[in-house]
């Protein structure tokens, strides 16, 4: 590990081995108790360091850049914001921006403009643990699916300040994985009383005026393909990149829909999606896994239900943005690697989302909270969310099973097609239509 | 109408009558927002109730998920004030000069208004991007603070318009005969009588600021208002806890309203009690 | 120091030129720059020239579509925030005897306003949704059997959201016109034997128009540049020329957004003009 700080850097070799001794030391007696090893740099004006951490809300949580400062000795904040306002912030303001944490489909905007640097994979401790997902496109040995735009399509780099990606493994990574997770349709089960099994139930008229889809173009368009597709309305040669005519005809669809009377709402928030459901408004639409439970929460029934077709997955990574230099630079590789170390793991498993490297997350769940999240198996206990407040009875199963089942139905992924424009300008007609 | 006190017509009535059903309609989503926020640990953003309890106001001012509610309301806070004091200053200044023709006056007129239309979205983009260009980086205090008044500074001068318009001269020109300098007959003559103006671009300088959402978007760098931070909040996991922010803001309004008008009455009285005092001499 | 008018004037306005200098005309100038680029969506804006962007908001219909939709909501709304807006001034003003309890009353007004306007979107949709409040009372007191849809993510709840949110911007310039009504021209009417009616068509309304051009401006102004507003309370089902660009924004593609944004501004720019043409808000000024 000392050899590897000091090869980069630029401090010289010899502060670099004496300290060494001091911050085997200090790592042992600073941060909380379960961890440790950081922070394996000790300079004292590292403590002066801020780094800024910006994403959107449902990675970006306070809590975690809190535990961070604990641990790690320097300050990490916390930036939320929307995705369109993310994306736009890096792309003109990437100086405002240390820690970007933002979508694998996004990243094909972001690593063009350059404003993003490489990170050297030999500095990331647990690479070699990292899911495969990302950094081998495969899962339990199979190749996964690359419709869409997969985590293993944008993972690597040709080089440190390269602008393109590079189809393989390289030393140099544009991301480390982040959050990621499976969606599929969430559903009032009280209401809708029999087995849910296909995503053309999306686009079943029995529930003409009481579904909806979510409108984000990039991934809306990803839930509503699925529908078609399994509902036989629609073939695609590639639903991860549409041709122009296929983007007719699916939007074709939509608006007949819509002229229909079917779509009671577009959710543009997670609230929004979670208030429709929980007031009876739509009884069936796309959802993301936290809405799920945040409606349960409330008391009401619903359910995330695992289609025959399969998942759509998401992912998010953490990247480095390219003015990041010097003691800066060493404290955000510290930040990352405290990122996968599994505090952070554990903490946002209970929102429902996955790790990259699930393995160092375990120690810091019950055994009763990782036999829920990641095996499927019925919880022994109350189920609680990070903040404490009860989620889900004892017997009760993650719907959809467990991390393996999850994951091996990933069908498509988040998209970023090369119409992109188009189909942005397709989407807006549905929406005046 | 008249200045007789005697029974009051029955337009009053009417007139009184629409006037609550407009209260009542401008309160309306108020009122859902003050039940709900009192409800228990299940609650959620719509009906029905689930529980009473002050569980959303604890968790509030605990600050946990719900966001930096209070870090944001810091920065909002002062930045509105900013922003109110800088809009009825510059406002009431520009509103002066315009009251002479002067060359240019048209051009800077439609400025504003071009400020105005502008939209918001679009406009945060470009000022963010030139503070990336000269290398300055954005704050809500330059960049942001900057952005609002583009938005509060045309509503500031449009309505010096409306206060200035068959403004009696006559009271100016009756201060100067006696001898007043002008910057004596602006602060006694002039601005007591637009004084009800000012406390509108006051108060439109303010909450317009307070609740701005485009022209921050790209303008605070790195650390959000409130309305941007209550924005990434429904983006994620939302909860009860911002009606309660909805119920705290009302509260400290009113209790901030009823505070100013008993300053204004007790004003009055005294001024009103002095004016009879001059009088004996 | 005593300076000349016109000297004196030109340094009263400099402030506000300055602040709108740097961060409007600058920025705006950028706008229009990148209004005339050339884009590609992977690398972004592209210095080259071309009017593409514009002749292709010409030629689309999307554009007519979209302009269409917004204008018709800002039609409705200025119409009936304006009506709204007159009577509860003309309440405050004529009707109300202490200028303390007037001001008092109008605040009551503001107060809704201090709190987030996001926050007072997501309220609408316990008071007007199917299961919410409203349809609850209706069902309740025999009106309907079924719940009412269209109270909640249709043109209705745009346009009542939108009423709700800028009457109060209708309501202050009025306010601020009726309050300079010489009172004695009312008393000289009522003397010479006007009817209410009368009073009102001859004397108030023509002597506020100031006022409401003013109003009027605000109104127009903010329902055209709303893409907040029509997206959430349509339920996303409606657009607007800004929500639109939004969209364009939210995929990094800023010369098309540019292009819609200069366009929005012409035309708006113009409405303006057509109002102030109407009433000429600066001559009362000068005098």
């Amino acid at each position: 590990m000392s050899e590897q700080i000091s090869r980069v850097g630029k401090r010289g070799v010899t502060r670099r081995k004496v300290l060494k001794g001091a911050a085997a030391t200090a790592g042992v007696v600073a941060g909380s108790g379960a961890i440790t090893g950081f922070p394996t740099i000790w300079a004292q004006d590292i403590k002066s360091v801020t780094l800024t951490h910006v994403g959107m809300s449902y990675s970006t949580i306070i809590d975690i850049a809190r535990e961070a400062t604990k641990d790690l000795g320097f300050t990490v904040e916390m930036a939320v914001t929307d995705h369109e306002g993310f994306l736009n912030r890096v792309a003109t303001q990437p100086d405002s921006v240390d820690i970007a944490d933002f979508e694998i489909w996004q990243r094909k905007f972001a690593v063009p403009r350059g404003v993003l640097q490489g990170i050297d994979v030999k500095r990331i401790k647990q690479w070699d643990k990292l899911t495969p997902i990302y950094t081998k496109g495969e899962f339990q040995g199979r190749p996964i699916s690359r419709i869409g735009v997969s985590p293993y399509e944008v993972m690597y780099l040709d080089g440190k300040e390269a602008t393109t990606f590079h189809d393989g493994p390289t030393e140099w990574a544009s991301m480390v994985p982040g959050v990621f997770n499976a969606d599929t349709l969430g559903i009032r089960p009280d209401i809708i009383n029999r087995p849910v099994e296909t995503w053309a139930e999306l686009i079943n008229p029995e529930f003409s005026g009481r579904a909806a889809i979510q409108d984000i173009p990039a991934i809306g368009i990803m839930d509503a393909a699925m529908a078609l597709q399994a509902g036989g309305v629609v073939t695609y040669a590639d639903m991860g990149n549409m041709t122009r005519d296929e983007i007719d005809q699916t939007i074709g669809a939509l608006i007949d829909l819509k002229r229909k009377g079917h779509w009671r709402a577009l959710w543009g928030t997670f609230d929004q999606s979670v208030n429709l459901m929980a007031a009876g408004e739509v009884v069936i639409q796309s959802m993301w896994s936290p809405a799920v439970t945040a409606v349960r929460s409330q008391g009401v029934p619903c359910y995330y239900v695992p289609l025959k077709e399969g998942y759509r997955g998401w992912a998010n990574g953490l990247s480095l943005t390219r003015h990041l230099e010097g003691i800066k630079l060493d404290a955000a590789y510290e930040y990352i690697n405290w990122y996968l170390s599994g505090w952070m793991g554990a903490f946002i498993a209970k929102q429902g989302y996955y790790i990259g490297v699930p393995e160092t997350a375990k120690p810091f769940m019950t055994e009763n909270e990782w036999g829920y999240w990641y095996e499927g198996k019925p919880a022994t206990e109350t189920i609680t969310n990070p903040y404490g407040d009860p989620m889900e009875q004892a017997g009760q199963v993650r719907d959809g099973g467990s991390f393996e089942d999850r994951f091996s139905k990933i069908a498509v992924w988040n998209t970023f097609m090369d119409e992109s424009v188009y189909m942005n300008r397709k989407w807006n007609e549905f929406k005046t239509a | 109408m008249g200045h007789q006190y005697g029974r009051r017509p029955w337009t009053f009535y009417v007139l009184a009558a629409f006037f609550t059903l407009f209260v009542l309609f401008l309160y309306g989503p108020m009122l859902v927002v003050y039940t709900l926020s009192f409800q228990g640990p299940t609650g959620g953003l719509v009906f029905p109730l689930r529980g009473m309890s002050l569980h959303w106001f604890a968790a509030l001012f605990g600050q946990a998920r719900t966001g930096d509610v209070w870090g944001s309301f810091a920065r909002s806070l002062p930045l509105a004030l900013m922003v109110l004091t800088v809009t009825v200053i510059f406002s009431v200044m520009a509103g002066l000069a315009f009251r002479r023709r002067f060359a240019g006056a048209t051009a800077i007129f439609y400025m504003a208004i071009a400020s105005l239309i502008i939209p918001g979205l679009v406009l945060s983009i470009g000022i963010g991007l030139m503070f990336q260009f000269t290398g300055v980086p954005p704050r809500w205090y330059s960049s942001a603070f900057g952005g609002h008044l583009t938005w509060t500074l045309p509503f500031g001068l449009l309505i010096m318009f409306a206060v200035f318009s068959r403004f009696n001269r006559a009271y100016e020109e009756a201060a100067r005969d006696l001898g007043a300098g002008s910057w004596q007959t602006l602060r006694h003559v002039t601005l007591p009588i637009v004084a009800v103006g000012l406390i509108a671009v006051a108060l439109f300088g303010f909450t317009l600021s307070y609740d701005e959402f485009p022209r921050s978007w790209q303008t605070v760098g790195p650390y959000n208002t409130l309305p941007l931070e209550i924005w990434g909040m429904t983006t994620n996991i939302t909860s009860p806890a911002l009606y309660a922010l909805g119920t705290v803001t009302t509260a400290v309004s009113f209790a901030a309203i009823a505070i100013a008008l008993t300053a204004m009455a007790m004003i009055q009285r005294r001024r009103s009690r002095r004016a009879l005092g001059a009088g004996r001499g | 120091m005593k300076l000349a008018p016109t000297a004196a004037s030109y340094l009263e306005v400099a402030p506000l030129t300055l602040v709108l200098t740097v961060f409007l005309v600058i920025p705006l100038a950028m706008v229009v720059t990148v209004s005339f680029f050339e884009y590609d969506m992977i690398s972004g804006v592209i210095p080259v020239f071309t009017l593409d962007n514009y002749s292709y908001l010409f030629g689309s219909r999307l554009t007519l579509d979209l302009y269409a939709g917004t204008l018709k909501f800002a039609a409705i709304v200025w119409a009936i925030t304006l009506f709204v807006g007159f009577t509860v001034a003309y309440f405050l003003v004529f009707h109300v005897r202490s200028l303390i309890v007037a001001i008092g009353l109008f605040l009551l007004c503001t107060v809704p306003f201090w709190t987030s306007n996001i926050i007072r979107m997501i309220s609408w949709v316990p008071l007007l949704g199917k299961y919410g409040l409203f349809n609850q009372a209706l069902m309740g007191a025999g009106i309907t059997a079924e719940p009412v849809e269209w109270l909640l993510f249709s043109d209705f709840a745009v346009v009542v959201a939108y009423v709700h949110l800028f009457t109060l911007f209708m309501i202050v310039p009025i306010f601020n016109s009726m309050a300079r009504i010489d009172r004695s021209l009312i008393e000289a009417a009522v003397d010479a034997g006007a009817g209410r009616w009368q009073i009102m068509r001859e004397i108030v309304i023509p002597l506020s128009k100031t006022g409401i051009a003013l109003g009027s401006i605000f109104v127009i102004t903010l329902v055209m540049g709303d893409f907040f507003v029509v997206k959430v309370m349509s339920g996303g089902r409606t657009a607007s020329v800004v929500s639109a660009m939004f969209e364009d924004i939210r995929l990094l593609l800023y010369p098309p957004a540019a292009a819609s944004a200069v366009i929005l501004l012409i035309i708006v720019v113009l409405m303006v003009a057509a109002i102030l043409r109407i009433v000429d808000v600066r001559r009362e000024l000068a005098g």
